[in-house]
């Protein structure tokens, strides 16, 4: 399998990431897409990593993304545990009361 | 050992500053919380020893042209550009912990946490401004990102502040996610993650750089170009990725608006200009680069526009003054972007010059806002009615912090946007400076209602409260905003040798 075909993957789960984010209205869904589009970087990583034969940067990365990705949800799910707590909905619409 | 050692001596500011917040985290556990006040004093102290650990690390600097020869580690790029920024880093946060300890709508225990993820934070940026490598600059930038969501959501029982950290972290991690796929990309076409190395070429297997790369598939390369700048420009707020910037700015506790106003954008701005400066403008690789790099300067330029028109015609429309300055601070990005957009190194000066400026006038003015928060509870403009003549002091320096804002001599903001203005016209663009001339004039309206509402209405009976040390501070940092308005050849130098350690083509004014 060529390298084409690892981009294609990650070209295609970046954007079933972007419209899981747009599309969705519950926050624990636009963050599973915030974590869908990190995981396409990380395809995209290993991937240019296996091909291009340059060290390993692509690969320690990857294992820094996933690092990232994970401590970014810990706090992410925090946030909204007390968002939840506070507004009874995890629906960012129904959190408005900064507006104009 | 040895050379272990001196490289690890390279980084001490770093090292302080991590060894401070643990000491911070470790002595809150070990008081249980009590007395929060005695946590942010430690903080004050460990903040005076990075300060001073980074002047040394300033003046050594001088030596060797503002850059060392090597970077510790294989990572951390260690000149005066970084430096510069570490330094107002520091004094910001210094500030803002004083803003912690002065605001009175913050409880007296339990908040020793608060001073932690602070510090964090400013480790992020001290990583994030000192690096030409993308993997720790995005790890840098994370912390910053993860400590600031829990910053403004501080206040977990605070509607509004769990609504601001919400609204945050969701637009953070789209931006840093779409960024992180945009340096994959990045990484994908020149097989390398150091920015001087990307831009200039040379790695094994792909010896020609971006631009050259550019000529051979333009689309990919302008998508993962955008895409990174995309991050950028949620982090310095810059139209269209500003949504979040008045919501959470509104929300989050006011020191911690402080910072994210302050010490974050700027930080921000500082990765953009390496970024820019290493991937856009190089030494003659290839006839195009000239060109495509243009391409980039014109949308820098555009972006510029439209971030200084937006945020200060929506300014015009706030009856909060928090949510004013939160506007204000959009359109002091688009200023910035001026000198960026002019691709030149005078202009990337005059960007690293008017950040100074915006250091001094934005945390003069947020600390008024603290200061009127502790006095009438309130964040609207109108409650300010008589405040000019109940406490003069305050309210005549933050008549000095509008001045600067909007840009008027003798302050500082004028210099800045002088200068600003100047490059922008050196490098041919006319049209955006005559822009940014007629916002000013706009901003001049929305500014100055402030000043109106303080002196030109009769106070209303309120109880008479006084803070005098945040309003000692304030005075004298209204007098550094004239001073270094006036007396400004010093920080001018520094903005230059800043530029000058960044390694850009002296000689690159095209066009």
């Amino acid at each position: 399998m060529g390298l084409g075909a690892y981009v294609a993957v990650s070209a295609a789960l970046f954007g079933l990431g972007i419209v899981a984010i747009i599309t969705r209205r519950n926050v624990l869904y636009i963050l599973m897409g915030i974590e869908m589009i990190l995981n396409a970087a990380n395809i995209n990583f290993v991937a240019f990593n296996r091909f291009g034969d340059n060290g390993l940067d692509g690969r320690m990365f990857a294992i820094f993304t996933i690092i990232l990705a994970a401590a970014e949800a810990a706090v992410a799910l925090a946030i909204v545990l007390n968002v939840f707590h506070l507004f009874s909905s995890v629906k960012p619409s129904e959190a408005d009361l900064l507006r104009e | 050992m040895q050379a272990y050692l001196t490289q690890l001596g390279h980084i001490a500011p770093e090292l302080v500053l991590t060894l401070v917040a643990l000491v911070v985290l470790v002595m809150d556990l070990v008081w249980k919380g009590r007395d929060s006040k005695r946590i942010g004093y430690i903080t004050l102290g460990g903040l005076a020893v990075t300060a001073w650990v980074l002047w040394n690390q300033w003046r050594t600097l001088g030596d060797t042209n503002g850059a060392l020869a090597e970077t510790a580690f294989g990572m951390v790029t260690v000149d005066r550009f970084g430096t510069f920024f570490k330094l107002f880093t520091v004094g910001s946060l210094a500030v803002v912990t004083g803003f912690v300890l002065a605001d009175r709508r913050e409880r007296k225990h339990g908040i020793g946490e608060y001073y932690f993820l602070l510090l964090g934070a400013a480790i992020g940026i001290f990583f994030m401004v000192s690096t030409n490598n993308l993997l720790l600059l995005m790890l840098g930038l994370e912390l910053l990102s993860l400590a600031s969501y829990s910053l403004a959501g501080f206040h977990k029982g605070d509607k509004r502040s769990a609504e601001a950290a919400l609204k945050y972290v969701i637009f953070g991690g789209l931006s840093a996610g779409v960024m992180l796929y945009g340096i994959s990309l990045l990484y994908g076409m020149t097989g390398t993650l150091d920015l001087n190395a990307m831009g200039r070429g040379g790695t094994q297997g792909y010896p020609v750089g971006l631009a050259a790369q550019f000529l051979i598939s333009p689309v990919p390369v302008a998508l993962a170009i955008v895409l990174v700048l995309a991050g950028f420009a949620y982090k310095v707020s810059v139209v269209p990725f500003h949504f979040w910037t008045p919501d959470v700015y509104e929300g989050a506790p006011t020191p911690v608006t402080t910072f994210l106003a302050v010490a974050s954008k700027a930080a921000g701005f500082a990765v953009l200009l390496r970024f820019v400066g290493s991937l856009f403008l190089v030494d003659g690789v290839h006839e195009a680069v000239a060109a495509y790099g243009e391409k980039v300067g014109l949308l820098l330029a555009v972006l510029a526009a439209v971030t200084m028109t937006l945020g200060n015609l929506s300014a015009l429309r706030q009856t909060s003054l928090k949510r004013m300055l939160a506007y204000s601070s959009i359109a002091h990005a688009g200023y910035v972007l001026m000198g960026l957009a002019a691709m030149t190194p005078e202009g990337f000066t005059a960007s690293i010059f008017y950040l100074a400026a915006y250091y001094f006038m934005n945390l003069g003015a947020f600390g008024f806002l603290l200061y009127f928060e502790g006095v009438t509870g309130s964040e609207q403009v109108d409650s300010l009615k008589g405040m000019g003549w109940r406490h003069p002091v305050v309210a005549w320096s933050m008549v000095i912090f509008l001045v600067s804002l909007t840009g008027l001599p003798p302050t500082v903001g004028f210099y800045g946007k002088l200068l600003l203005f100047y490059e922008g016209i050196d490098a041919g663009l006319g049209w955006l400076v005559v822009v940014a001339a007629l916002n000013s004039v706009v901003s001049l309206f929305y500014y100055f209602r402030v000043a109106k509402v303080m002196f030109l209405t009769e106070p209303e009976d309120a109880v008479r409260t006084t803070q005098p040390a945040l309003a000692g501070f304030l005075a004298i940092l209204g007098a550094l905003t004239v001073v270094t308005g006036v007396v400004n050849e010093r920080l001018r130098t520094w903005s230059d040798d800043g530029q000058a350690s960044l390694g850009i083509p002296q000689d690159a004014a095209r066009r």
